[in-house]
């Protein structure tokens, strides 16, 4: 499916009539009518020497490297081999339970592996609303994923088919054993060996520094994606290239908001999430309306046999402008999207109360919690 | 000492309530406007296809409140002087924003000249006697409503002025269609005189009566106050030296006429008393040169001071 997709890419860039030059490229400097030179290199030929007005960085990131947690791609994982697994592992052990660890740990958990995801924050999902971590939690627990919070991990033992992972909790130290260990203790940018230095291209903790066009600190060189900075979502790097090109086209266009970019994570259940979460909004000054509705009381839901999940709203007690939505059960990530349009669009809770959603849908709760903010929820 | 002139049509400076023109905002950005006090007809909107958003509103608010130590001052009093907020009516709002967009973005210069009344009061005085004592065809006409036909003579004779600056071309009106400032309780409307070079004196001041009198009752018809050629804003009631007026709008110019005074005039070797009144014409300088306005400043003098020209 993945080389279907990507061959689509290929076609379409055919299409379009853009060459594609495979190998590594590298800033190299400016010509005298200042195009900008890029060298392209494969296989330890002479490099291809590329000229352009315009140069857009997408480099993307890779996964953190710890010391004593260093993926060898067989015992101890990072997300790339653990998406094509050689054989199942029967004991797992996750570290880091942002998004990437969390999709892994649940995904292995429903394929039947004993699963462990070991957090150092108090939290699992630390980005998102704490409301929805405590419930992913339970869900998890229920599935039978063991999760230990605010925990630390010391260095790994490997002997020839298992791991040692010696995991600390306050002050008791236990040590967890694993047929694999996935390492998903977050991502670094790509910022090695494509001529950065020497520029004026900014980079701070191994992200390119750009401005809200994606422009670098050097005229004619932009960064997009992971390589630019958070948030580490492939639809804000998408979104961002077209937008960089957009604007070198001279067309107008509006900054990316990361407060209108939509997170998901492919768990189960699902959890999607936009904007504040309650306590972001708190901490940036917000008075608050908060409103839930749990999907036991949606009877699309229910008959789906998915009754666990929330869907909650945060409204600005002011102006009614909808900071955040958060939620998780079934479907959440292809329902997201209408809260997204409603902050991009910049509706007030009563545009919103004001939408008919259609009966029978989970998507109906994301009407009653916004009703709920505002002490209107019918069915609750 | 002092004459003041009568006028029928007492008034400050011209405001043609249109209605509001669609503002593309987004609701967010229209609450927050309404919240903040923040009128959304000033604010380019930096959205899709030039919406007001959310941040151009926090942006003039944060501009408005920066520029104008006093505004925030008067939303939370600090002294025990106390205030109030009287909520803008949309007449204010309409006044606010015209007038804001008419300096904003008209170049304004402005042009005075002193006018002799006494021939005019005179022809008044020897045509209101003409009038029945009462029934339809009474009437009595004002100084003001003899100013409104000279205004419309001088710009036939002076056409440059009887016009309006768009962006391709200088549109030129054909008839002058006099709008004459009406002060109300709570701001002020500019009812229109159609077409006043063609009508008589006594048609024009029943008209503008009516205009005037309706205009009190808020009971304009729209097409009676929207469209306009030129307007007249006349203070001389209240007793003003000479002011100046706002241009309204896409009219090029507007007359400014204050108070009639018997004064010394020196004519030839010679002083006599004459009763002078001062009368500046607000210009929008794209329209219309300073030459021009000067024509046609001597025009509507020559008429004014040489009167037989307004019953012919």
């Amino acid at each position: 499916m993945s080389k279907q997709l990507s061959s689509g890419v290929a076609h379409l860039l055919k299409k379009a009539k853009v060459p594609v030059f495979n190998g590594y490229g590298k800033l190299d400097g400016t010509q005298a009518n200042g195009r900008r030179k890029v060298l392209v290199s494969q296989d330890g030929a002479a490099p291809t020497t590329l000229t352009a007005q315009h140069v857009i960085l997408a480099t993307g990131a890779r996964a953190r490297v710890l010391p004593g947690l260093e993926p060898d791609g067989k015992l101890i994982w990072s997300y790339k081999e653990a998406l094509v697994p050689e054989d199942m592992p029967k004991r797992l052990v996750v570290i880091g339970s942002g998004a990437i660890g969390t999709e892994f740990a649940s995904f292995y958990r429903n394929m039947g592996a004993d699963v462990t995801l070991v957090e150092v924050a108090q939290r699992i999902l630390p980005v998102e609303d704490e409301e929805i971590s405590q419930l992913a939690r339970k869900a998890f627990e229920k599935q039978g994923i063991r999760i230990l919070t605010g925990a630390q991990v010391g260095t790994l033992q490997k002997t020839a088919t298992e791991v040692h992972i010696p995991v600390t909790l306050g002050d008791k130290t236990e040590t967890l054993v694993a047929d694999r260990v996935i390492s998903a203790v977050g991502i670094v940018g790509n910022v090695e060996n494509i001529g950065l230095e020497g520029t004026k291209i900014q980079v701070d903790r191994t992200h390119v520094v750009t401005d809200s066009l994606c422009r670098t600190g050097e005229p004619g060189v932009y960064a997009i994606g992971d390589l630019a900075g958070a948030p580490w979502l492939a639809h804000k790097a998408s979104h961002e290239a077209v937008m960089c090109v957009e604007a070198i086209a001279g067309k107008t266009v509006h900054p990316i908001d990361p407060t209108k970019v939509p997170g998901c994570t492919y768990c189960r259940p699902q959890i999607a999430s936009v904007g504040y979460t309650e306590a972001k909004a708190k901490e940036a000054g917000y008075k608050v309306r908060v409103g839930r509705f749990p999907l036991i009381a949606n009877g699309k839901a229910l008959a789906m046999g998915e009754p666990d999940g929330l869907i909650k709203t945060v409204f600005d007690a002011q102006t009614g402008e909808l900071l955040g939505a958060h939620m998780i059960g079934a479907e959440v990530t292809e329902m997201i999207q209408g809260y997204v349009i409603a902050r991009t669009g910049e509706l007030t809770e009563a545009e919103l109360a004001e939408t008919i959603f259609p009966h029978p849908t989970i998507s109906e709760s994301m009407h009653e919690a916004v009703l709920a903010a505002y002490d209107g929820a019918l069915h609750f | 000492m002092t004459a003041s002139v009568p006028a029928s049509a007492p008034a400050t400076t011209p405001q043609v309530a249109r209605p509001t023109n669609r503002i593309v905002a987004s609701p967010l950005a229209r609450r927050i406007a309404a919240s903040k006090g923040v009128d959304l007809a000033s604010i380019k909107g930096t959205g899709p296809h030039g919406r007001i958003v959310k941040r151009d509103v926090e942006a003039a608010e944060s501009k408005a409140s920066a520029s104008l130590p006093s505004h925030a001052q008067a939303a939370a009093p600090v002294s025990g002087g106390g205030s109030r907020s009287v909520p803008h009516t949309t007449m204010r709002k309409v006044i606010a924003r015209r007038l804001s967009e008419s300096k904003a973005t008209i170049p304004h210069f402005y042009v005075s000249m002193d006018v002799e009344l006494d021939a005019l009061i005179a022809l008044r005085a020897q045509l209101n006697a003409l009038s029945s004592d009462e029934g339809q065809d009474s009437f009595k006409l004002s100084v003001n409503d003899m100013l409104i036909k000279a205004a419309a003579l001088a710009l036939k004779q002076v056409p440059e002025v009887n016009a309006s600056f768009t962006e391709d071309a200088m549109i030129l009106h054909d008839d002058a269609d006099i709008s004459v400032a009406v002060s109300l309780d709570d701001g002020l409307i500019t009812p229109i005189v159609r077409a006043a070079e063609r009508k008589s004196l006594k048609q024009i001041s029943q008209e503008a009566k009516s205009l005037v009198s309706r205009a009190r009752a808020g009971k304009l018809k729209p097409e009676e106050f929207q469209g306009g050629t030129f307007s007249i804003s006349n203070m001389g009631m209240f007793g003003v030296k000479e002011f100046a007026a706002i241009v309204n709008p896409p009219q090029a110019a507007i007359l400014a006429i204050a108070a009639g005074k018997r004064q010394p005039v020196v004519s030839g070797d010679e002083i006599r008393i004459a009763t002078v009144m001062t009368v500046t014409l607000s210009v929008d300088h794209r329209a219309v040169d300073g030459a021009t306005a000067a024509k046609w400043l001597s025009a509507f003098r020559s008429i004014v001071q040489s009167p037989l020209a307004l019953v012919l």
